[in-house]
């Protein structure tokens, strides 16, 4: 499988900003400093278990719901 | 009442007093000084001497006024209601140990404002973070409160005039180590934010493949001894590489723009940081351009995007002050400044959004 990390990642941004342009802005830029960078990832990104576990946490420290 | 702004030298007796008889009798005072006056006793002096302001600091490592570069000085802006409508303002003790402190500030203020700091209007709200700039907290400080809220954090760690001993942080007359001052403003005309760091990102690139996170050190890049493949970077030889550090630190690159991870010393294979990097970071070799001149057009862009702005707070890395002092340039730097009633000063470490380093983080009052 892959794409799922993609996935997640638009949907911690879109929660975050709410569309907002300026909000999803910096929710890259913090995304990018917990080390997940959106531009790495795309549709045919691997779904690795421990980027996946990690990036639930980071969901969850952000207090968005996956 | 607008902003104002004061300087007084090393030395001052009486400093509260003074200070209000320069700043008159504004809502928010904030101030920067040297170790060289007592940080407890100046915390409790400035509150003395505005009792109906919040007030709160942190020792430096050289000071920013208005056109001047200065060493030893209290430098001081005051904030009119009319610029800073509400402002609230908390220190997080215990910083090393735990960010949990955090959570309760921010909660506590939720009580007194009727609103989450997650739904707060990032354009007319900005927080004010000043660290102990040697608890190493900083990287954990900025991630918890970018989780808890959507405002804007900028800031810097405070200094001790580089004996690198003991820093300090104050607010409403309480002065404190291993601490963090958090501060909450409410900008009914706005403000804008510049971060400018003189660098320019090389097409080579490291990537941290063994990292010790807490004691800020990258053991590999690139699957390799990390002093050899960061000297190979640069084509220099591993003796010779602490030496390119302030010319060539890396950078963490967001939108185009570099968030500076500045190396600090070689530990046998090893390269300590001044912040933290995760392995897997893509980090840039960096060029260094010219500091004086890069600011002086940011801050020209900034002012052209936000015309009328009433004051500045420049958080300058110390490392930058370092460079300027080597090239004779801080009377240049301190120009720069005349046009716009600025305070600053010389910081262990830059906060925005992240903790960063080599870069200028300043805030513009609209």
């Amino acid at each position: 499988m892959a794409g799922q990390v993609k996935v997640m990642i638009d949907r911690i941004i879109q929660e975050r900003s709410k569309g907002d342009a300026l909000l999803a802005s910096t929710t890259q830029t913090k995304l990018i400093l917990k080390g997940f960078d959106p531009a790495r990832y795309d549709a045919t990104s691997p779904d690795d278990p421990m980027i996946l576990a990690r990036l639930r946490q980071v969901a969850a420290e952000l207090n968005v719901t996956l | 009442m607008g902003i104002t702004v004061a300087q007084l030298a090393e030395g001052t007796a009486e400093a509260g007093s003074k200070l209000a008889a320069k700043l008159g009798s504004p809502a928010v005072v904030v101030y920067f000084a040297s170790p060289k006056h007592d940080p407890a006793v100046l915390a409790a002096d400035v509150a003395h001497s505005f009792p109906s302001a919040v007030t709160f600091g942190c020792t430096s490592a050289g000071e920013l006024v208005s056109g001047a570069m200065t060493k030893g000085a209290i430098v001081a802006m005051g904030f009119g209601a009319d610029v800073v409508a509400r402002a609230e303002v908390a220190i997080v003790e215990g910083v090393k140990e735990s960010t949990g402190g955090i959570g309760r500030v921010f909660a506590d203020w939720e009580r007194k404002l009727g609103q989450k700091m997650l739904d707060l209007d990032p354009q007319r709200w900005i927080g004010l973070v000043l660290i102990d700039g040697l608890s190493g907290a900083e990287e954990r400080l900025m991630d918890r409160i970018g989780d808890l809220t959507n405002v804007i954090f900028i800031g810097g760690s405070a200094g001790d005039d580089v004996a690198f001993k003991q820093t300090f942080v104050a607010a409403n007359g309480h002065a404190a180590s291993d601490a963090a001052v958090l501060a909450l403003l409410e900008c009914p005309d706005g403000f804008d934010i510049i971060k400018t760091q003189s660098f320019h990102a090389t097409r080579q690139f490291l990537v941290p493949t063994k990292v010790d996170k807490a004691a800020r050190e990258i053991l590999e890049f690139n699957g390799k001894p990390a002093a050899a493949a960061y000297a190979e970077a640069l084509s220099v030889k591993p003796d010779d590489l602490a030496g390119q550090f302030m010319a060539h630190p890396l950078g963490l690159m967001v939108g185009g723009e570099p968030f500076v991870r500045s190396p600090q010393q070689v530990v046998g294979e090893k390269v300590r940081f001044y912040c933290g990097v995760d392995e897997g970071m893509k980090l840039a070799v960096l060029d260094s351009t010219g500091i004086v001149d890069d600011t002086a057009a940011a801050l020209k862009t900034a002012l052209a995007r936000s015309p009328g702005a009433k004051g500045l707070i420049n958080f300058n890395c110390i490392l930058r002050t370092l460079e300027l002092e080597a090239t004779g340039q801080t009377d240049a730097y301190g120009k720069v400044f005349t046009g716009v009633p600025t305070v600053g000063f010389s910081t262990y470490g830059e906060e925005y959004i992240g903790h960063i380093n080599q870069t200028a983080t300043m805030l513009l009052f609209l």
